[in-house]
């Protein structure tokens, strides 16, 4: 028997979030995979941990979507890395998922009563 | 582990998963930087496995995803290209999906295009300009017993009606046309000046008749079809002024018609001036020449005031001549209601069933499609609490289905211009204006409209339930499993006992065609059709005037198609079975009391030489056939029919008596005596079978009767028949004309042989219309049959699918899985019984469409209509038990684990 072909909400909701992170993350400066993978992490004080088999699908997928672009740079001294920046769209995006989770962090405190809390 | 060990491991992971090289290549350096950065040596195979899953993931995933975040301001053309896009890129990437809905929609929209283009061609195109304006005209008893124009009655109409622009006469006919390599026989039309103003075409060359041509003193003139133009004369510029023979008299051509010109038949080749017959016309009113009247309304006078009009006319006629006119009225109609009344019935039930065929389709789409968007349904509702606009989801999800329908609708096109063009070639002889049937711009135009509303119909429903899911109700479903809203289960729960209803009608009129069509194929035709060609001869009266010549012409033939190889018999008859046409009369007896106008019975007469029954197969029930002793001196005999012997001789032996349905010198006078001294009697020799000589279905109250050849019926020594031909033969109907022609050509190489036919084609001929409604609407009826069990099918497996749950509480509270399978049939059946209570009330709602089609079957036929009920609801069931006994295989602790 087939188990219900939708994910979990958690995981959705997840997802949706960590395409806010790593858009913020490149907003102001480009930035590679690992570095944006350690940003999360320290930023989060560790509640939000991104291994190699989800940060990679998630750059990617946001690279597909046009999103956000990567270069591979040499510096002087440094090993080869790809650098991820935000393109015009991605731009546009962030500022409406900024807005968007916004208004559903409100709406979760208004229901869950956690204003009150 | 060597560091290469590790990227070697990924490369085959990411290309198992059908990562592409670059991208391959792409990956596998990145991840060794983050390894490197992280200060670790590799990574491990599981790490690897999962990172070809996601990344295969987002291959596939991000194709689907529409970009419904922050594009609301672009112009409508881009994101309707966008949409297109990412729709043609969502096709290709569920083949399944999309295969099963283009295929539907193929058959569908062929269907429902391929029906389209004969009703367009026999009922929606104009055939004439001004067709709404163009009525026929004839006489007619009160009674309604139709009747050509007497030619004093027409003049009087010409005279007095007001309704008409142009009144014409006209009267189908055949010529000769020889002077050529070979005679030919043509489909001809004495018509008036009158014919061709009421049609309104232009002449394609010269000129049409002139109103002096329609009166005595007229030149012999003629006017060609272009098709014949072409054809005989090679389109030749210079055919005008030039002389035919026609029928033995020179014609000068004055004109050439456009093929558009089909009337009063679209076989018409040649147009005669009304005028030379004129003095042949009896001056009679109580006479019918078989001339019939065609005219042209007025701008602006409605059918009802002409009717009117000419109602008015024909009483004041009634009035003046009462001694022939009494109870004869007109008859007027719309010529397009006479063109189209055969044929319409059909058509409109054919294209009520190809639009049901549709609808099933439709109803199976929308669910379908509503299960695949309920599987993006959680994902589209956390986009729409993102801020994603609902309007543009909307428009993403019709994008698809719109792109399905027009791949449908194409490949429908595709299917219905092949239908069409087999249906063309297989030559139907009911349809009229067959030869204009095709899929031309008005029926891509309908094709595609159709595609256009369909996948709208089946796409709109579902793509707005998925928009509408919002983000709360999508959490609160999710934590009980992904079930689908009520309405969503009501609408599913609509769509099987729709699909059912909708194949119950259908199957229940294929039902009645075929059971009509049975009892049609079981009729006793008389005669033995198998072997048989028959075919006519046009004997020129003016060169064989003489009867003794044109009987001898007829039975040196005869003797001579006999003796060819492979004919086991030969004869001419006067009719051909099937045929209809010929010649009646009252019978009287004799001994018995005649009162004039009061016969024993109304009979069909024909003149047969004694090789006819033979060569026909006609089987003799008592006596003898005709035998050459059978001459113009001896004793007139006669064969009649067992229905003759059945009404006229009910008890008695026909044998020897003597019967006459001819008397000596027109008036008889009213007595016994007079009438008894005027008749020409015939002794009954023999009884044969009864043929159907009207038409397989069409059985007119006439018995039948046969004299000799040689005794002809003093009708037709005045007014010779044109005699068919009738070999049984073992050669090929080719074979046997050649060698026919060759035979005739022998004796006058000026009469042509035409009309060549097999029995076994009449048969076919008569029974083209129900045969090929049989097969339409039978290939319809099973075609909605598999569509509606795919349909149920798919609406229970996904039911089920979603009830997993449920189904895993029930059994782990004590169910067992009997109980399960009861639930699910018995929910099922219950639909099913509604869709089949609707499908049988529509059914006896639309009895009332089925009833002139329908050969000695009730539309209402409680015998078809259970046997297709208990079909239906069996397949049914089947569809819902395969999916159902799923229900009941579900491990509870599988099931609840999964919430």
């Amino acid at each position: 028997m087939r188990r219900t072909p939708f994910d979990p909400p958690d995981r959705e909701l997840k997802k949706g979030s960590a395409e806010l992170l790593v858009l913020s993350l490149v907003e102001v400066r480009a930035r590679h995979g690992y570095e944006i993978g350690k940003l999360i992490e320290e930023r989060s004080g560790g509640a939000l941990t991104f291994s190699i088999p989800s940060l990679y699908p998630l750059l990617y997928r946001l690279e597909k979507r046009g999103w956000i672009r990567g270069q591979w740079i040499e510096k002087a001294g440094q090993r080869r890395r790809r650098y991820y920046r935000l393109t015009a769209p991605g731009r546009k995006v962030l500022a409406a998922q900024r807005s968007g989770w916004r208004n559903f962090v409100a709406a979760i405190n208004r229901v869950a009563g956690l204003d009150h809390a | 582990m060597p560091s290469g060990g590790w990227r070697g491991e990924l490369d085959r992971r990411l290309a198992a998963r059908g990562i592409a090289p670059p991208r391959r290549d792409e990956i596998a350096a990145e991840v060794a930087q983050h390894l490197a950065e992280d200060g670790r040596a590799a990574l491990d195979p599981g790490e690897a496995e999962r990172l070809a899953r996601a990344l295969a993931g987002v291959e596939r995933r991000v194709s689907l995803d529409p970009p419904v975040l922050g594009q609301q301001r672009q112009a409508f053309m881009a994101t309707l290209w966008q949409d297109l896009r990412y729709a043609a890129r969502a096709v290709r990437l569920t083949p399944a999906y999309s295969a099963i809905v283009i295929a539907t929609l193929a058959l569908g929209i062929g269907a429902n295009a391929a029906i389209f283009s004969v009703i367009d061609a026999v009922m929606l195109r104009p055939y004439y300009p001004d067709m709404d304006r163009i009525v026929v005209l004839n006489e007619a008893t009160r009674q309604g017993d139709q009747m050509s124009i007497a030619w004093p009655t027409f003049q009087d109409w010409q005279a007095r009606s007001r309704s008409f622009d142009h009144l014409g006469l006209y009267r189908n006919t055949t010529v000769n046309l020889t002077g050529g390599e070979q005679a030919e026989r043509l489909s001809a039309a004495v018509a008036s000046s009158g014919v061709f103003g009421a049609a309104g075409f232009q002449p394609l060359l010269g000129r049409a008749f002139t109103a002096d041509e329609d009166g005595p003193g007229a030149a012999r003139v003629a006017i060609l079809s272009e098709r014949l133009w072409r054809r005989r004369f090679g389109a030749d510029p210079a055919i005008l002024g030039r002389p035919i023979v026609l029928s033995n008299d020179v014609h000068v051509v004055v004109g050439v018609m456009p093929a558009a010109m089909r009337f009063p038949s679209r076989l018409t080749d040649v147009w005669l001036p009304l005028g030379p017959l004129v003095p042949t016309f009896p001056p009679s009113r109580g006479a019918h020449p078989g001339l019939y009247g065609v005219a042209k309304l007025k701008p602006g006078i409605p059918f009802e005031q002409a009717a009117a009009d000419m109602d008015t006319v024909a009483r004041a006629i009634e009035q003046e001549h009462p001694d022939t006119n009494r109870d004869v009225t007109v008859r007027i109609a719309r010529y397009y209601d006479q063109i189209v009344s055969d044929i319409k019935p059909t058509l409109m039930m054919l294209l009520g069933a190809v639009g049901f065929v549709l609808m099933i389709g439709c109803a199976n789409l929308a669910n379908l499609t509503l299960a695949r968007t309920g599987r993006r349904q959680r994902e589209v509702a956390v986009r729409a609490a993102l801020g994603a606009d609902r309007r543009r989801i909307v428009q993403q999800l019709l994008a698809e289905s719109l792109l399905l329908a027009v791949i449908g609708g194409t490949l429908g096109l595709l299917l219905a211009s092949w239908l069409v063009r087999a249906f063309v070639a297989s030559g139907p002889v009911v349809v009229p204006r067959v030869d204009l049937i095709g899929v031309d711009g008005r029926v891509v135009a309908f094709g595609a409209l159709l595609s256009i509303v369909t996948g709208v119909v089946f796409g709109l429903v579902p793509a707005f339930r998925a928009a509408s899911a919002d983000l709360l109700s999508a959490i609160r479903q999710s934590a009980r499993g992904a079930t689908s809203g009520a309405g969503a289960r009501r609408f599913r729960a609509a769509l099987i006992v729709a699909e059912v209803a909708l194949a119950l009608v259908l199957l229940v009129g294929a039902g009645l065609m075929i059971r009509s069509f049975a009892r049609l194929m079981a009729v006793e035709t008389g005669f033995d059709a198998d072997g048989v060609v028959t075919m006519r001869l046009s004997v020129p009266p003016s060169k064989y005037r003489d009867l003794a010549k044109w009987t001898a012409f007829h039975d040196d033939l005869v003797t001579r198609v006999a003796a060819i190889p492979g004919v086991a018999a030969a004869g001419v008859n006067s009719a051909v079975p099937l045929e209809g046409g010929g010649s009646e009369a009252g019978v009287f007896v004799e001994g018995r009391p005649m009162v004039r106008g009061k016969a024993e019975a109304a009979t069909l007469f024909q003149a047969s030489t004694p090789g006819y029954f033979p060569a026909m197969g006609i089987r003799l029930v008592r006596g003898r056939y005709f035998t050459d002793r059978d001459t113009r001196g001896a004793a007139p005999v006669v064969i009649v029919d067992d229905s003759l012997v059945r009404k006229v001789f009910p008890g008695e032996d026909p044998i020897g008596r003597r019967i006459a349905f001819e008397f000596r010198g027109g008036g008889h006078g009213a007595s016994t005596e007079s009438m008894s001294a005027a008749a020409v009697w015939r002794e009954i020799v023999g009884v044969v079978a009864h043929v159907r000589h009207y038409g397989i279905a069409a059985e007119p109250p006439y018995v039948q009767l046969y004299t000799p050849f040689e005794q002809l019926p003093t009708y037709y020594e005045e007014r010779r028949p044109t005699m068919a031909l009738v070999a049984r033969t073992s050669l090929s109907p080719e074979a046997l004309t050649a060698a026919i022609r060759r035979e005739t050509a022998a004796l006058d190489a000026d009469i042509p042989v035409y009309g060549v036919q097999t029995m076994t084609g009449y048969l076919r001929q008569s029974t083209e219309q129900p045969r090929l409604s049989v097969f339409l609407l039978g290939g319809l009826g099973a075609l909605a049959l598999v569509l509606a069990l795919i349909g149920i099918y798919g609406v229970v497996s996904y039911s089920v699918a979603e009830r997993t749950a449920e189904f895993g509480v029930r059994m782990a509270l004590g169910a067992t899985s009997r109980d399960v399978l009861k639930m699910v049939v018995g929910q099922v059946s219950a639909l099913i019984g509604a869709g089949l209570a609707i499908g049988f009330g529509a059914s006896l709602a639309l009895g009332s469409v089925m009833q002139g089609l329908l050969f000695q079957v009730s539309p209402r036929d409680p015998l078809t209509m259970a046997a297709i009920g208990a079909l239906l609801a069996v397949v049914a069931l089947a569809a819902a038990l395969a999916p159902a006994r799923r229900a009941t295989r579900v491990d509870p602790l599988v099931a609840l684990r999964a919430e």
